[in-house]
């Protein structure tokens, strides 16, 4: 089981997973809550691995969460699990295949995609997206990326296969895997990011159709 | 199947950046089939969510993962099935084997499997258990002119499956945006009973309120929640209209049956070669 000891390796000197609060128990177990609520009273308990499903679908104003890595987890639960294994089936509810990536990432078989061969690689509705120009890149990978209010991911790929990077106005620790994205300067554990994800590419399209200011 | 130990379950769904409820389904069903232990490991992959089909590429360990089994959790084969699915995943045909050494076998989508139409049969019993079935037309309801999906074809070919079985004092396939169209249904049907079942994967927009509008069985321009609504007009049934029971179903793809399927399709992916 691979990715159980990978977490067991990065949870020997890490706590954190995006805005996760990671605690062992005395029997093996692990509790989990958001972070700001590790020392918050009066919690909402939850037992099994698949209730991170519930927690993770909405924000604290009860709105859905189509980016699970936006840091707009919501408050006041705390989940209880039994095993390492169950700790896996809950991290990959909250975040869906960020342990995967770190995974693969750990064991050098993590590959990068630049956002251009993202981009022209779509077809159908999406085709048009690849028109996007380098400074409008620059500009919505900037607003929608960033960690403050827009994802807490480490931008591992590049703006096109030259090696460009994304956007001039993200920090350089937003591509550190070892920087906190949460800005909390934990040791965290990274949410890391090969490819431009798809809810970038339904930007970039929107830039294209003039449908938002870069 | 190759062996347990060595075999993943990957199954791929559409999911929404509106809808919770679109992926619901699918993350049930990898739930279930989890729990049954046939694979060393289940995932699901989206279009619209996460983990993403790029992102599933990396999901499996090559060092422990030797066969991945693709299911497209989608009604029909189409433009999802046929070329976004294969080209996120580098899929190149139903058997695909790549240089990490995994070989991934590609499935045929849950809709395309012969106990559709007997799960199809079997929730609108479950939904109108009642009514004898020589007095009641059941239809059966896809988008219809839908991009490049051919689901007005599936529901079609699924209304005549169920219509040989004579069961039934009629059996249609009727459409949102094609005819014959839902909205028809006093006209096309002549039975005391109705029984209406949705073709699609996942509850959302169609199933809890576009369709129940064109049925007349709710009014459009609600504000409650996409929960409150599709808890509504599915629990309020059977709908008395001009002297008729109309039966309303949830969306086939939430019968947790849907996992069997899914199980059928990924051992079906290694022995069938129609894909290629």
């Amino acid at each position: 089981m691979p990715l159980e000891k990978t977490l067991a390796a990065v949870l020997s000197d890490k706590s954190r997973f995006g805005q996760i609060f990671i605690q062992r128990t005395g029997s093996g177990g692990f509790v989990l809550c958001h972070h700001d609520d590790a020392n918050s009273r009066g919690l909402e308990i939850f037992k099994k691995p698949e209730d991170a499903l519930r927690i993770a679908r909405s924000d604290d104003a009860g709105k859905y969460r189509p980016l699970k890595t936006a840091p707009n987890l919501r408050r006041g639960w705390r989940l209880e699990v039994v095993d390492l294994g169950e700790l896996r089936r809950a991290l990959d509810c909250f975040y869906p295949g960020r342990l995967a990536m770190l995974a693969a990432w750990t064991d050098n078989r993590l590959s990068t995609t630049p956002l251009r061969e993202t981009l022209d690689r779509q077809s159908g509705m999406y085709r048009i997206a690849a028109k996007i120009s380098d400074q409008q890149i620059d500009d919505v990978v900037g607003n929608f990326c960033k960690s403050g209010g827009g994802c807490l991911r480490t931008i591992l790929w590049k703006r096109d296969t030259h090696g460009a990077i994304p956007s001039t106005s993200l920090p350089p620790k937003k591509f550190d895997p070892g920087h906190d994205q949460t800005g909390r300067g934990q040791n965290a554990i990274p949410l890391l990011c090969q490819e431009p994800c798809n809810l970038l590419v339904v930007e970039c399209r929107k830039v294209v159709k003039g449908e938002i200011d870069e | 199947m190759n062996g347990r130990q060595e075999s993943a379950l990957l199954i791929v769904g559409h999911g929404s950046t509106v809808n919770p409820g679109s992926s619901a389904p699918t993350l049930s069903h990898a739930t279930e089939i989890r729990r049954r232990n046939i694979f060393a490991d289940v995932q699901c992959a989206f279009w619209k969510e996460e983990p993403s089909l790029r992102d599933a590429i990396f999901l499996f360990d090559p060092g422990t993962i030797k066969n991945v089994y693709v299911v497209p959790n989608f009604i029909s084969e189409g433009y999802f099935t046929q070329t976004v699915i294969p080209r996120e995943l580098e899929l190149n045909g139903r058997i695909t084997k790549r240089a990490n050494g995994q070989t991934w076998n590609y499935g045929e989508p849950v809709g395309n499997h012969p106990l559709m139409t007997e799960l199809l049969v079997q929730r609108a019993r479950e939904i109108a258990p009642d009514v004898p079935e020589n007095q009641t037309s059941l239809l059966i309801v896809a988008h219809g002119t839908d991009l490049n999906e051919n689901s007005a074809v599936a529901a079609k070919r699924e209304a005549q499956r169920i219509r040989r079985l004579g069961r039934y004092a009629n059996v249609l396939n009727v459409y949102m945006e094609e005819f014959p169209l839902v909205s028809d249904w006093r006209v096309l049907t002549n039975t005391p009973n109705v029984v209406v079942v949705p073709f699609f994967i996942s509850d959302g927009l169609h199933s809890y309120e576009d369709i129940p509008v064109m049925l007349g069985i709710i009014d459009g321009g609600s504000t409650s929640s996409a929960e409150a609504k599709c808890e509504e007009v599915f629990r309020r049934g059977p709908y008395k209209i001009d002297d008729r029971s109309l039966f309303y179903a949830s969306s086939i793809g939430t019968d947790a049956r849907v996992a069997d399927i899914i199980v059928e399709q990924a051992a079906a992916g290694e022995t069938n070669g129609s894909r290629n």
